[in-house]
């Protein structure tokens, strides 16, 4: 009777141990780096999985082969924005210090469609202001334009999602492997045993 | 504190995962059948100890439990920190595969430290000293991890000294609670179950 009581009191413990710790804000050591385009500018925002964000943390911007384009800091707000450097993939990687790196990619095509409306743009300064009758090409570059300026919350709030913290799922899921793994360690250990005893 | 993917250079890894591997087998050679259940109970501790987030201080610091780890392990905690960084990094991409070797080292070994300076006292002693030593154990743990991952971090970063006062600095809140954590763990198990503190290790030899 003692002796369960003793049990239940261990099995409590360290249930809540666990419920206390998926109570709290899931947060930890990862740094995040979340890059889009507009225009013809990348912009990057920085942050740790937590949610705080990476201030002074050293941007490094490197092409397909993995040669430095360019290099900078996060501002106190965790963002780094630089002209496109290149037609290429663009590796975007940040370095947090103490350890933490974090890495984006921006494929080329995306960054040929940006280029491709820059382009045009250029050619098309002389002939403004754009008054009546709009050529089909023209309207898309507006749209274009005014559909970048009203995604970015979205892509920010994409960024948000981005760094949540582990969820529950995968804390529990965890777990069950390592008593998974506890099951298969006994397995083994029992069978060695039984051998044991019977020679 | 764990270190990312792709900081390291490739001799710092490598020389991680030579001393992983051998902390590691020390630890399966040592793990009883009596003991794999604790590995485990203690090994998923660790795995969701990175989850506990302290918002006091400047930097993102979480709970570790390598010292309680430690202190009732022994050596097996090197097993039972393997496994759960490694689930750490698959799950929730803390750290990563190719620097498992050198954080389950810099995670373990303060762990098997403090095991050899605290283990004693802690089982040995009554009241206070047991509960002091205890409390140290956990503060002293975390330290020495600072000060490794530092270590490791030497040829990558600019001066040791600046970026382990980084880190130490950043983990004294976490060194307290990690204290104060190992310090009502020793107290609830000597009530409890004292043959869980490390006494099948002390009566063997």
């Amino acid at each position: 009777m003692k002796n369960g009581h003793k049990k239940s009191s261990i099995v409590l413990f360290f249930a809540s141990i666990l419920i206390i710790s998926t109570a709290l804000p899931a947060s930890a050591h990862r740094a995040i780096i979340f890059a889009w385009v507009e225009g013809d500018t990348v912009f990057t925002e920085s942050k740790f999985s937590g949610g705080r964000r990476a201030i002074n943390a050293e941007v490094l911007v490197l092409d397909r082969e993995g040669k430095q384009l360019l290099e900078g800091r996060t501002n106190d707000k965790g963002e780094f924005s630089f002209k496109i450097p290149k037609l290429t993939d663009l590796r975007i990687v940040v370095t947090a210090g103490t350890g933490h790196q974090g890495e984006w990619t921006i494929p080329e095509s995306e960054i040929r469609e940006a280029g491709a409306v820059l382009e045009k743009k250029r050619t098309d300064e002389p002939s403004q202001p754009v008054a009546l009758g709009l050529g089909k090409e023209e309207i898309k570059d507006l749209v274009d334009d005014s559909l970048d300026r009203k995604l970015r919350p979205i892509v920010r709030m994409m960024t948000e999602s981005q760094s949540k913290g582990p969820s529950v799922n995968e804390i529990v899921g965890g777990i069950g492997y390592i008593f998974g793994l506890m099951g298969v360690a006994l397995y083994f250990k029992s069978r060695g045993k039984k051998r044991r005893s019977e020679n | 504190m764990h270190i990312s993917e792709g900081v390291l250079s490739a001799s710092v890894l490598v020389a991680g995962v030579a001393m992983a591997a051998a902390g590691v087998s020390v630890g399966l050679k040592k793990m009883d059948y009596e003991r794999i259940p604790q590995v485990a109970v203690l090994s998923s501790a660790f795995f969701v100890a990175s989850l506990i987030h302290v918002p006091i201080g400047p930097s993102n610091a979480h709970l570790i439990l390598n010292g309680i780890n430690g202190l009732l392990l022994g050596w097996l905690c090197f097993p039972s920190i393997l496994v759960a960084l490694a689930l750490q990094a698959l799950l929730f991409q803390f750290g990563g595969i190719t620097v498992l070797g050198i954080n389950t080292v810099n995670m373990a070994l303060p762990g098997l430290i403090c095991y050899y300076l605290f283990s004693r006292l802690v089982n040995r002693e009554k009241g206070p000293i047991s509960l002091a030593a205890a409390f140290a154990c956990g503060l002293l743990a975390v330290f020495l991890s600072g000060v490794l991952v530092a270590l490791s971090l030497l040829f990558t970063e600019e001066s040791f000294m600046s970026v382990a006062k980084l880190i130490v600095l950043a983990h004294v809140p976490v060194m307290i609670i990690e204290g104060i954590i190992t310090l009502f763990c020793v107290a609830f198990l000597k009530r409890v179950k004292p043959e869980l503190l490390g006494g099948i290790h002390e009566k063997r030899s």
